[in-house]
């Protein structure tokens, strides 16, 4: 396995924060985002009036308990589902407005994911994983690119497998190459480390974090692990639907102290360095 | 545990539809096939042997020789007329009736040309009297007559009626001109004969035993007996004949339905072949309709691995759970079964009614339903649900429930169960491959179809293993064509080699039956068209009995319309080997050629003289020896030519030197192809007219009537199986549909992935039509070359034994079979297609 000379020690020993206005240069946005299931007396609010913007370049932490909305959150910013109501921005393009094909071009070329589990297609082998949304664009990776990102990522040995091969954390790495791949806007991560042991988990946090740091790319992660949460440069809390919290660059213990403060009734703030 | 099966019945209603809809129609097959077995068989039996239905036994005089050529009465004892008294005072004997027959020309108003009619006495007895009326009344006296339809008389018509009371045909040639007398005599009746294939041979009337006397029937030809309340059949006729053996006499006694069957025998060459060909079709009905309700039914079951592992989860036991699934099975099982018979009694009416509709020489008079059917439909439909529902219980409960609860894995193919299925799935196959070519060989059917059925489970099993690779080499063809959803509809087809086999076999089932059924019939068509032409090679055979014909006769016969070809054959009388007087005919063979259809080995070659297999037996004569006929004056000597046919041919140039004043005997023509019963009927009638008018004492046979009835017979029943096939293909249908669904559902996570990667619904959509076609394409080629084989098969293990059999390759409907196959695959993808790309990609990973 072979890393790039950078590695970090510790998330919360570097602080480093693209000073960037959200409006101007924001890579996601939304505004006035609600997402209701159900109807009647059954219907759940999942979203209410929801407006938040992630800058570029910069990594981004969506926690809460369940049930905050968070995922629903993050589903809606990266097209994967309709508001009830509200608007959604990817850079200038309002995703609410375009159809379902455009919003699936748009999701191939321009987003990336990164699932919790079941992130890979079983019937592809990990190159053919990695090329799959380009593929589906009709277009081919930069033959450099894919080299640094395989390089990166340690994955040159195991291009040939299929996923039944490979370990969870391997699997993990190779939906972030993919992510990767096409140099997307942003790419969302929905709980990246929930089936990872610590170690593997803390291979893909740093992973992440890394092509934020050197390629500018721009990630929000949604997650509800507070150590998952510190590698983050700014994470925004969720609860009930509504925006509770925002910090920047939090400590672990800062991001179960806003928690707890969550669970408490209250609203978290903290100021950057 | 009730309550959880009932409300799993009520919440997946829709799946359970779809589970009955198999059964439903799968059971509905088999009962139709089965009770139009019966009702065709009853219908046949009722119509040809009407007049031994109502009989409870029959003595007739032993007969040797075939149905239309000269017979021989060799019995020996005392005639019938004696043996009637002492019979009628057998105990259990309540009547008698001596049948006698005479032969007339008849000439109806308003018909053009005369016909040539049989005519059958009316017992006295009112218990023997078999025949039904349409109209009028049965004659009660000399010079009144009741007709069958085919006459075209009407109640009230007078006929004028030409015999020759001193002469009967197929009895010794007389010299000089039997005397011709001429009645007139009144239509008082019309009896129905519908339901008789032979009705339209040729006319029939019937009158009193003491007109056909007058006609020259007086010599009774059987002697039927009702029995008194109380005797059975059976035993009268060891009475009779125990009567009969004491009298010295070699009559033969039947029961009147052992004699029926001989007449069904009779006229479709082999009753064994034809109860054969409906049982073989039956079994096959049996064996598809399990086959498919056991595939549907797995796979809807496989769906409700994760439920049933739940239950266990929450604590009920493996037993518990297993026994709720086959409870739940059984009673689908039966409830759908009952459906099922309810409506393949309904669809076998339907049919019956169509066929009566249309005139078919078969008529499926009204509906019999055999027990046996009923019972058939019920117990394949159950146990046939419940043995399928065993395999999968037992695999949702021998997991442990955690790990049921996870993603479906694969089954590796190199597990044990792999294993058992490759030693299995060979050990039914060779075999079953060997019993087939047995059968082919010594054209056994009942030998070849269950080898048939044992070399198709085998398959079936094999199936699995030999899919993928197939698959996969049709996947890298189409991969080329049709971008990323091609590419990755061909890796899903070999990936899961369980599901994809579901999904073939369903197809596979279909195209195979509809193809062995196709192949079947057009080398069936072949052959027996082929044996027909050899068997009855002369369209019609006019022939006098001694006069000679006039030698323009043949001319102004082939200018009849619907005449093709006409060959006069001159004719003597010579001694034979035995020092008896024969007929022998000298026939031009150069023109006989177009004249006859087939057996052209039939004809004598130069310096030979054809002789019948029996005669030659009789004769003592082999292939190519020596035989000498002569005259007074002079002699020939010729080399005997052993035949199936019954007349003696040899050149005219030999009948000549034997009598140089020969005059033509017989002329043979040829009527245009593809006649129908009414133009050729016509046709007959307009050559009797001529004929007869040229020779008063003229025979005309118009074999063609055979050959269009034997015809007409198999038309029906090809039309019958081929109307059962289309249930066979929408049952298969069901299966595809069922199991695309069910794959679709399994991989909802994949699809839902692949949606938020990027593809599109018009892709995804393309995605699974690819893969339907891909899958459906291979399985209609597999079946259809599987089908080819055993359709190919069992029409040589079939008429194998009634000689040679010609093998016809229907190509284009073959094709049609594997495109309409592989289209239908692709059909039955749409919805779950629909549903596939309904789901938002979120929902569908959540799962």
């Amino acid at each position: 396995m072979s890393y790039p000379a950078y590695s970090a020690p510790h998330p919360a020993s570097v602080s480093r924060r693209p000073a960037a206005s959200p409006t101007t240069s924001a890579a996601v946005r939304s505004l006035g985002l609600t997402k209701t299931y159900g109807r009647g007396e059954a219907s759940v609010t999942a979203l209410a009036e929801v407006d938040v913007a992630f800058a570029r370049g910069a990594f981004t932490a969506i926690m809460g308990s369940s049930g905050s909305g968070k995922s629903t959150l993050m589903h809606c910013l990266a097209g994967l589902d309709t508001p009830s109501s509200g608007q959604v921005w990817l850079g200038e393009t309002e995703l609410t407005a375009l159809r379902d094909t455009e919003l699936t071009t748009l999701r191939r070329e321009r987003i990336g994911f990164v699932f919790q589990a079941f992130n890979l297609l079983p019937v592809l082998d990990a190159r053919a994983n990695m090329v799959l949304p380009m593929e589906l664009a009709g277009s081919t990776p930069d033959p450099a690119w894919m080299q640094a990102v395989i390089a990166r990522l340690g994955l040159a040995d195991r291009l040939t497998h299929r996923p039944d091969e490979l370990s969870g954390g391997q699997q993990q790495r190779v939906a972030v190459a993919r992510a990767l791949l096409p140099r997307p806007d942003v790419i969302f991560a929905d709980e990246p480390t929930g089936n990872l042991d610590s170690r593997s988990g803390a291979d893909v946090l740093g992973l992440l974090r890394s092509s934020v740091r050197e390629t500018g790319q721009t990630v929000v992660m949604v997650t509800h692990d507070p150590i998952a949460a510190s590698y983050a440069d700014r994470v925004v809390l969720l609860a009930d639907g509504r925006l509770a919290g925002d910090l920047s660059d939090p400590t672990a213990d800062d991001v179960i102290d806003a928690l707890r403060q969550l669970e408490l009734g209250g609203t978290a703030r903290s100021g950057g360095f | 545990m009730w309550k959880i099966t009932l409300a799993q019945v009520r919440a997946h209603a829709g799946r359970l539809i779809a589970s009955c809809l198999a059964i439903v129609i799968a059971v509905g097959f088999v009962v139709a096939t089965l009770v139009l077995n019966e009702t065709a068989s009853a219908s046949i039996a009722r119509a040809v042997g009407a007049q031994y239905v109502d009989t409870d036994a029959v003595v007739l005089p032993d007969r040797t020789g075939g149905p239309l050529g000269p017979s021989n009465d060799v019995s020996t004892g005392p005639s019938l007329n004696e043996l009637a008294p002492r019979i009628a005072e057998v105990d259990g004997v309540a009547a008698i009736a001596a049948d006698t027959e005479a032969f007339a020309q008849a000439l109806v108003p308003g018909r053009s040309g005369s016909q040539y009619v049989t005519v059958d006495s009316i017992p006295d007895e009112e218990a023997l009297r078999w025949m039904r009326l349409s109209d009028g009344a049965l004659p009660d006296a000399v010079g009144e007559v009741a007709v069958s339809a085919r006459v075209g008389a009407r109640v009230g018509d007078t006929i004028s009626v030409t015999t020759y009371p001193s002469a009967s045909p197929g009895g010794p040639v007389t010299e000089g001109t039997p005397e011709a007398v001429t009645d007139e005599v009144t239509v008082v009746g019309v009896v129905d004969l519908s339901g008789d294939p032979t009705a339209g041979l040729r006319g029939r009337f019937f009158a009193t035993p003491q007109q056909v006397a007058a006609w020259g029937g007086a010599d009774p030809t059987q002697l039927r007996v009702a029995a008194t309340d109380g005797t059975d059949a059976a035993t009268l006729v060891g009475a009779l004949r125990a009567v009969l053996a004491e009298a010295g006499s070699s009559a033969i006694v039947r029961t009147g339905a052992e004699q029926a069957a001989e007449q069904v025998a009779t006229l479709t060459g082999d009753n064994l072949a034809l109860a054969t060909f409906l049982l073989v079709f039956g079994a096959i009905a049996v064996f598809v309709a399990g086959l498919v309700i056991a595939n549907t039914f797995a796979v809807l079951l496989a769906q409700r691995t994760r439920e049933l592992a739940l239950l266990r989860c929450i604590g009920a036991t493996a037993r518990q759970v297993r026994r709720g699934v086959l409870v739940e099975a059984a009673i689908t099982g039966l409830a759908a079964s009952a459906l099922g018979v309810g409506i393949g009694i309904a669809l076998a009416a339907l049919v019956s009614a169509l066929a009566a509709g249309v005139e078919s020489p078969i008529p499926l008079g009204g509906l019999s339903v055999p027990p046996y059917a009923v019972a058939t439909g019920l117990a394949v439909g159950t146990l046939v649900t419940v043995l399928s529902a065993l395999a999968p219980s037992k695999a949702a409960t021998r997991v442990a429930p955690l790990a049921a609860l996870r993603p479906m894995d694969n089954a590796p193919l190199r597990s044990r169960r792999g294993l058992v299925r490759l030693v299995l799935g060979l050990g039914l196959l060779l075999p079953g491959l060997a019993l087939t070519a047995l059968g082919v060989a010594i054209g056994g059917i009942l030998v070849a179809l269950p080898g048939g059925m044992l070399s198709t489970l085998g398959a079936l099993l094999l199936l699995q293993r030999a899919i993928p690779p197939v698959v996969a080499l049709a996947g890298r063809l189409i991969g080329g064509l049709g971008g990323v959803p091609a590419r990755l509809a061909a890796g899903n087809a070999t990936r899961n080699p369980r599901r994809t086999a579901a999904t073939a076999t369903a197809l596979l089932i279909g195209v195979t039956l509809t193809t062995a059924l196709l192949v079947g019939a057009a080398s069936t068509r072949a052959t027996v068209a082929a044996d027909l032409d050899r068997s009855y090679p002369t369209d019609v055979i006019v022939r006098s009995f001694s006069e000679p014909m006039p030698a323009a006769l043949a001319e102004q016969l082939r200018a009849v319309d619907r005449v093709e070809q006409a060959t006069a054959l001159v004719r003597t009388n010579a001694t034979g080997p035995d020092g008896t007087p024969s007929e022998v005919l000298g026939i031009d063979v150069a023109q006989a050629r177009s004249t006859v259809r087939a057996a052209q080995d039939e004809l004598p070659g130069p310096g030979q003289v054809t002789v019948n297999t029996d005669l030659a037996q009789q004769w003592g004569l082999a292939e190519g020896d020596p035989v000498t006929f002569s005259t007074d004056g002079s002699a020939v000597e010729l080399s005997a030519h052993l035949v199936d046919g019954y007349d003696l041919l040899m050149s005219p140039e030999d009948v000549l030197s034997l009598d140089p004043a020969a005059g033509f005997g017989q002329i043979w023509l040829r009527l245009s192809d593809d006649l129908d019963a009414e133009a050729s009927a016509k046709a007959i009638d307009e050559i009797t007219d001529l004929a007869s008018q040229a020779v008063p004492s003229i025979d005309i046979t118009g074999l063609i009537s055979v050959r269009q009835a034997i015809n007409s017979i198999l038309d029906t029943l090809l039309l019958v199986v081929t109307g059962l096939l289309g249930i066979a293909v929408v049952i298969a249908l069901i299966g595809v549909g069922n199991t695309l669904a069910l794959s679709v559902i399994e991989r909802r996570q994949e699809n839902g992935l692949m949606r938020a990667l990027g593809l599109t619904r018009g892709q995804l959509r393309g995605l699974l039509a690819w893969e339907a076609l891909l899958v459906a394409g291979v399985a209609a080629v597999l079946g259809v070359m599987a089908g080819s084989f055993y359709g190919l098969a069992g029409t040589a293990a079939i008429l194998g034994e009634t000689g040679e059999v010609i093998l016809d390759f229907p190509f284009l409907q073959v094709l049609a079979v594997v495109v309409v196959a592989t289209g239908a695959g692709v059909l039955a993808s749409v919805l779950p297609a629909r549903r596939a790309t309904r789901t938002s990609p979120v929902a569908a990973m959540m799962t």
